[in-house]
């Protein structure tokens, strides 16, 4: 028998609502499992090391750098990316509300966007302005100059708390 | 993968220290990650074993509003405190000092001991703490200590734990009405960069006894001497950031770096002192 690899650790988590088992090395970033074992390509990398926000997720529902959490330490997790947004091929308010405000251009942030708003939403489903701002000012976007972005967040939120309550 | 290292997932501080004295000084402990995984990631670390503490029950206790005053655990992350409506009452530059770091997704993760254990000199949390009298429970295989939270600082990124050494709880104590507390900093980009300078102040406005504190201008944050007379409300403002001012000059150590000139940083002490002290004299004639 070959001995155990004091590195590997085996985790279950919740993603989108699926239970997954997976067996990680403890160097790997929950950004590295979600991308690359999971095939959650809609989580980006941009900076790797929390400045840009391009790899937000919810854990527990609580919006993080995913690429500044290890995979192990989400063991027992709940974990929440964009690809958990549409519900039967349909778009949420939120997604929706982003197309309508045109608050997306190249899309790279939109995931970090979309769930750093998800992650305000979920908490505080009438926030104030400054409120959405400083629920985003984590996530860079390099197109659209934010207003459209936060007038998006805003839409959703007055479309109405159901979708936003997820 | 950042790094190859292997990960404890730890469930008391006994067996944590056990971990950290067996690793001799090559495991790192691993609490919000926020600045240790982005060290590993650049090269700049390269511990063989992370001991995570997250999943320590008395290292996530939170008692805002205890008997003796608030109990932070070790693992509290900082947009607990920036939120939390009995810290920011009671303890405002607490609370402002947490909502003024990084992130939102950082502050999700990042901890209130973190922020002290990396001993940066631009720590923001520590002004605030340094004002409160908030005193650190550090426990190491020899036992439980406790230090105010000025003692970690030793050093440029160095404090005054040795490499077994957990701290478990910062406690504060309990404030009374009359006490008013801000924190105010200087930075280039909100969010994304550290302070240039940053400060805390604390006022009694019941015995005039006044403190202040003061980051990024030295080895360590520093914490003023008092003035030798209490502060009255109706003091001339101008008059008390001259003197408070002439008392940090001779105090701070500031250098140059890619954020601020060392003559900025002396230059700017006047200016935070000023709204400071504004704020805590007239708290109501705020905008």
């Amino acid at each position: 028998m070959k001995p155990r690899d004091p590195t590997m650790h085996t985790i279950h988590l919740t993603v989108n609502g699926e239970r997954e088992e997976v067996s990680v090395p403890a160097g790997m970033t929950l950004l590295e499992l979600l991308r690359e074992r999971l095939y959650l390509t809609g989580v980006k990398e941009g900076c790797g090391a929390g400045e840009c926000g391009a790899c937000t997720v919810l854990v527990n529902g609580l919006a993080v750098n995913s690429c500044l959490v290890l995979a192990v330490e989400v063991d027992g997790a709940e974990i929440q990316t964009v690809e958990g947004e549409a519900k039967d091929g349909k778009l949420s308010e939120l997604q929706q509300a982003f197309i309508d405000e045109g608050a997306i251009q190249c899309g790279f942030c939109t995931p970090g966007m979309i769930m750093s708003a998800r992650g305000l939403l979920s908490k505080n489903p009438h926030p104030t302005r400054s409120e959405i701002v400083e629920a985003l000012a984590g996530n860079l976007c390099r197109c659209t100059g934010y207003e459209a972005i936060i007038a998006a967040v805003e839409k959703a939120a007055e479309r109405g708390p159901k979708d936003n309550r997820r | 993968m950042i790094g190859e290292f292997e990960y404890a997932h730890v469930s008391s501080v006994e067996q944590g220290c056990t971990l950290l004295t067996k690793h001799n000084g090559n495991a790192k402990i691993l609490a919000g990650g926020t600045d240790l995984l982005v060290n590993i990631r650049n090269g700049k670390d390269s511990p063989t074993l992370l001991v995570d503490l997250k999943g320590i029950e008395e290292l996530a206790e939170f008692q805002p509003n205890g008997k003796e005053g608030a109990l932070i655990g070790a693992s509290v992350p900082l947009n607990v405190l920036a939120e939390d409506r009995v810290i920011r009452r009671n303890y405002r530059a607490l609370a402002e000092a947490a909502a003024s770091i990084g992130t939102y997704q950082i502050r999700n993760r990042a901890t209130l001991a973190g922020n002290l254990c990396n001993a940066s000199p631009a720590a923001d949390m520590a002004p605030a703490l340094f004002v409160l009298d908030a005193v650190a429970t550090v426990v190491g295989p020899h036992g439980t200590r406790t230090l105010p939270v000025q003692d970690l600082f030793v050093g440029v990124k160095e404090n005054a734990l040795s490499l077994d050494e957990v701290v478990t709880a910062i406690t504060l104590p309990s404030q009374k009405p009359q006490i008013r507390t801000r924190f105010l900093k200087i930075q280039r980009i909100r969010g994304h960069d550290l302070a240039l300078l940053n400060m805390a102040g604390c006022l009694d406005a019941a015995s005039g006894k006044l403190r202040i504190a003061i980051g990024s201008c030295a080895k360590t944050p520093l914490l003023l001497p008092s003035l030798n007379e209490p502060v009255s409300e109706d003091a001339s403002i101008d008059a008390l950031v001259e003197k408070l001012n002439a008392l940090a000059q001779g105090t701070i150590q500031p250098i140059s770096d890619l954020r601020a000139s060392a003559e900025y940083r002396r230059a700017m002490v006047s200016v935070l002192l000023k709204k400071i002290l504004g704020a805590l004299l007239h708290p109501k004639e705020e905008k």
